[in-house]
């Protein structure tokens, strides 16, 4: 069966219910909910680009998450590739500031990495097991439940989720590469509001934008986030006639390979638009820094942005080999549907 | 597919959690975890152990565990004399060579107790067609090899991935514990396995690797079916002593192999004084042959080598009628019948094909000499064995499921007849492949348990082993026929093939004497498997056609082998 390179759309919630609302540079609500045993009931009405639809959406299927032969197996497949795309321009970054040899399996070790719209935690899990002190975050309170009793199996990994912090780290012994792993019910704006700006070295959000209302506010909460020198990673679906017929056509009315209704093509943002975002985009004035920053991307030839600045790739689904596969930089064509972008935050 | 939505509510996932937080308390006492839990301590299993063990990324952030039953340690300490050999011997193709010195392993093998195969010669023992391969003629990829494989004792290579794995701190070697049972540990919805071990340890692994056979306990409990039958053929093994070869011919480098109908006879050269014999032949006729004495199984394979087909099947029919009688033949009967026998075939006695030649080891040898074996002249006490052959195929290499975490390589997910030498090269192949699929997903901090991460192996691995061992049990049973439509045909195959190269080419990398890139072009297993499968297919349309005019099957080969050619 051909597998059309939608990815399975993983609806984090995160945008807000009535579409178009600006978004509030200071988020209003601290309603953010450590997830934990004896259970808050998580409380986002307050914040601003979380859409409750989605929410609901993904919540029902938030069982499915671990299921890697089912609703998420694409998600499953496309996770290695996120993975060595955050390693690839991490490390490249590394090298390119130290003349020490980096290795390539210490390049996350210790970093402090925000997964926003964790899900199921797939891509969270993978970060901590790489030794990120990793921080995943969902507006679906049953995402996040998902996401802990997932982890909570797994001996490798070190989830400080309430109670259970207590039990897991000494629990097996010989277990080695502990990597610590928080989930929390809230949203990026609760979290900025409550963190302050410049948390975290790398902030991630995989196939979320194109399920949030107003992407612009969505961009701008998380890359305030982002340490001075810090990274920020996203993967999101192009918007053209081919991402329409492969995603939409395809995926969700042909073979129902997703459920119909998981993608809106009018939410797909391209690569120019991003890039277009970050080349305006300054970071706020901050009480360290006296001088308003400079533009995250400041050289662009081409519609290209220079290497070290920022970088989109595409992802493409090879159905004979049921893999996906990280196009080669400069392949354009490839970002014609399902892509990731990386931009580096100015270090002022 | 539809989907049906499980709801898991927040609340009972959170009593699921304290509940599971409640168990993991009591039973953290004894409960130990492990990363990777091979089961198996032969060569594909210690072959992957020495393979993780030599990951930097696997060294720092996994713990392995090797369970063995037996006792590793007499492996460990396995010696022989110099002129005294195992009769288990495998042939150690060049890619399974060089992953063995990739994983540092080859290293501490005793070179000097392998022999080289610098030509293989393949005969149709009822027609003799026959065609020759040799590592001269070698030059894939641009590479010229000095051999196709390298005969290596099994127990030499075990005892060196053993002394390999001593080095490795990431390595648990556990031996003389059985794991008596295996349970599922499913308290998240996913399920991880319990291995509980008669020294009383349990283990929850991470990823389960079944290399323990082809009863494979780890696969019964994934729940994979094993598809399969077994051959009406035993195997019988030997450590066959002979004179050198004399010095007016290479020396002993060569492997023979004739395909009699009753399966194939091979004799693997391992040192220049030794050799090991693998016959593959019927159950009564394996008893029969294990039952006489040594001196009277020495004539019979020197015979099975040279006699006349129609010739070798009269000594089998004596055999029996002499074994089921009581009285199994005597050497001295045995030598007259063959005598007699060869007479009638006009067989001189001092020529290379007589059994019982007069002629020995000094002056020139007969004409001839080098399409035949030397001269058996006796059989090492003791490594007489014989086996019943089977092919067996696993449903699928990963588990899933209930049996999640799971994974099978070497004979655990396939056996495969040994006419080919293949069964242990496929294990390793499925070692490095493994190891490799492990070490990418960690080093992208994947899960190495789960279903997604295992795919990579299943895909390397599954058709290419199925590419094989469908091409070499077609061969074994094409083999196994007397009726002469398929004689004639398999006989053109046979010698139209030895004037191709390309098929030849083709046919020496499925005896795996080339390490197989994947660069596209490259002549692979996959064609070369296809190869056989044709001129498989071809000859069994040719027992169709049976009465046709023989002109219209040859211009079917002919054209066959033209493809074949042009598809380069």
């Amino acid at each position: 069966m051909m597998r059309p390179s939608s990815s399975r759309p993983l609806r984090h919630a995160l945008a807000q219910p009535s579409a178009l609302r600006p978004l509030p540079r200071t988020s209003r609500s601290l309603h953010s909910t450590c997830y934990r045993l004896n259970g808050h009931r998580a409380s986002l009405e307050g914040s601003s680009t979380v859409n409750a639809d989605e929410i609901a959406h993904f919540s029902r299927l938030s069982s499915l998450w671990w299921d890697e032969t089912g609703e998420f197996g694409m998600l499953h497949k496309m996770n290695p590739v996120r993975m060595q795309f955050i390693k690839e321009k991490l490390l490249e970054i590394r090298r390119e500031e130290t003349d020490d040899d980096v290795e390539e399996g210490t390049v996350l070790r210790g970093l402090d990495v925000l997964d926003v719209g964790c899900g199921g935690g797939l891509l969270s899990e993978s970060l901590a097991r790489m030794g990120a002190t990793t921080l995943g975050i969902d507006a679906s309170e049953s995402n996040i439940a998902i996401a802990s009793l997932h982890a909570s199996a797994d001996p490798s990994l070190d989830i400080t989720s309430a109670a259970l912090s207590a039990s897991s780290s000494h629990l097996y012994p010989g277990v080695k590469g502990k990597g610590r792993l928080v989930y929390e019910n809230t949203s990026v704006e609760n979290l900025l509001a409550r963190r302050g700006p410049a948390s975290f070295d790398v902030v991630c959000f995989m196939e979320v934008l194109e399920h949030v209302d107003n992407p612009r506010a969505f961009l701008d909460s998380c890359a305030q986030l982002v340490k001075p020198g810090g990274h920020l990673f996203l993967s999101t679906i192009a918007r053209n006639p081919l991402s329409y017929f492969l995603t939409i056509f395809t995926a969700e009315k042909l073979l129902r390979f997703v459920e119909p209704g998981t993608h809106t093509y009018s939410k797909y943002v391209n690569p120019s638009e991003i890039i277009s975002y970050f080349q305006t985009y300054r970071s706020p004035l901050s009480t360290a820094v006296r001088s308003a920053g400079t533009p995250w991307i400041g050289r662009v030839a081409n519609g290209v942005p220079a290497r070290v600045e920022a970088e989109t790739r595409g992802i493409i689904y090879v159905p004979w080999n049921g893999e996906w596969r990280l196009s080669p930089r400069g392949e354009g064509w490839s970002e014609w549907c399902n892509y990731l972008f990386w931009v580096r935050r100015p270090k002022e | 597919m539809l989907v049906t939505t499980q709801r898991l509510t927040a609340k009972t996932i959170r009593k699921h959690l304290s509940r599971s937080a409640a168990r993991q308390y009591a039973s953290s006492s004894n409960v130990e975890h492990s990363d990777v839990v091979i089961v198996g301590g032969g060569p594909a299993g210690l072959a992957l152990a020495g393979a993780l063990g030599s990951s930097k990324v696997v060294q720092e952030s996994m713990r392995v565990t090797l369970i063995e039953a037996g006792d590793l340690s007499k492996t460990k300490a396995w010696q022989l004399p110099p002129d005294a050999f195992s009769n288990r011997v495998s042939s150690i193709t060049n890619a399974s060579q060089q992953f063995l010195r990739n994983i540092g392993a080859w290293s501490y093998v005793d070179e000097t107790r392998t022999g080289p195969v610098e030509e293989m010669q393949v005969w149709d023992g009822v027609s003799g067609a026959r065609i020759t391969f040799s590592a001269a003629e070698m030059s894939l990829g641009g590479q010229t090899v000095s051999e196709l494989s390298r005969l290596t004792e099994n127990l030499n290579l075990q005892r060196a991935l053993l002394r390999k794995l001593e080095e490795s701190s990431s390595v648990e070697v556990v031996d003389k514990v059985k794991v008596e049972s295996i349970t599922t540990d499913d308290r998240e919805g996913s399920p991880w396995p319990l291995l509980h071990l008669s020294d009383g340890r349990v283990i929850r692994a991470r990823l389960l690797v079944g290399a323990d056979g082809f009863n494979s306990p780890v696969r019964t409990y994934a729940g994979i079916q094993s598809y399969g039958w077994a051959y009406d053929t035993h195997g019988i093994v030997a450590t066959l002593f002979h004179a050198p070869r004399s010095p007016f011919m290479t020396p002993n480098t060569v492997a023979y192999q004739r395909f009699l109908p009753t399966g194939p006879i091979a004799f693997l050269p391992i040192s220049e004084t030794a050799s090991t014999m693998v016959w593959s032949t019927k159950p009564h006729l394996a008893n029969a042959l294990k039952a006489v004495q040594p001196s009277v199984l020495v004539d019979m394979v020197n015979a099975a080598f040279r006699l006349p087909e129609v010739s070798m099947r009269y000594l089998h029919d004596r055999l029996i009628e002499a074994h089921n009688g009581g009285t199994p033949i005597t050497s001295e009967q045995l030598r007259e019948e063959i005598l007699f026998r060869e007479h009638s075939h006009s067989i001189d006695t001092h020529s290379a094909l007589s059994s019982l030649s007069a002629a020995a080891e000094a002056g020139i040898p007969p004409e001839g000499s080098e399409s035949y074996p030397p001269l058996v002249k006796s059989i090492q006490p003791g490594t007489v064995a014989s086996f019943p052959l089977r092919f067996s195929h696993a449903d699928s290499y990963v588990g899933e499921g209930k049996g999640s975490r799971t994974v099978l390589i070497g004979d655990a997910a396939h056996t495969v007849h040994p006419l080919a030498g293949q069964g242990l090269n496929l294990g390793l192949a499925d070692a490095e492949a493994l190891a490799k699929c492990i070490h990418d997903s960690a080093s992208r901090g994947g899960d190495i348990g789960s279903y997604t991460s295992l795919m990579p192996y299943s895909r390397a691995r599954y058709f290419e082993n199925h590419k094989m061992m469908s091409a070499v049990d077609k061969l074994h049973k094409l083999y196994s026929t007397t009726a002469m439509p398929i004689v004639w045909a398999r006989s053109v195959g046979l010698e139209v093939a030895n004037e191709l190269d390309t098929l030849k080419a083709a046919l020496m990398v499925s005896a795996g004497s080339h390490r197989l890139d994947r660069t596209p072009g490259s002549i692979g297993v996959g064609l070369a498997a296809s190869t056989l499968e044709n001129v498989a297919k071809s000859i069994s349309d040719a027992q169709v056609v049976g009465q046709v005019a023989s002109g219209v099957v040859q211009s079917g080969l002919q054209q066959l082998f033209r493809t074949l050619s042009s598809r380069r």
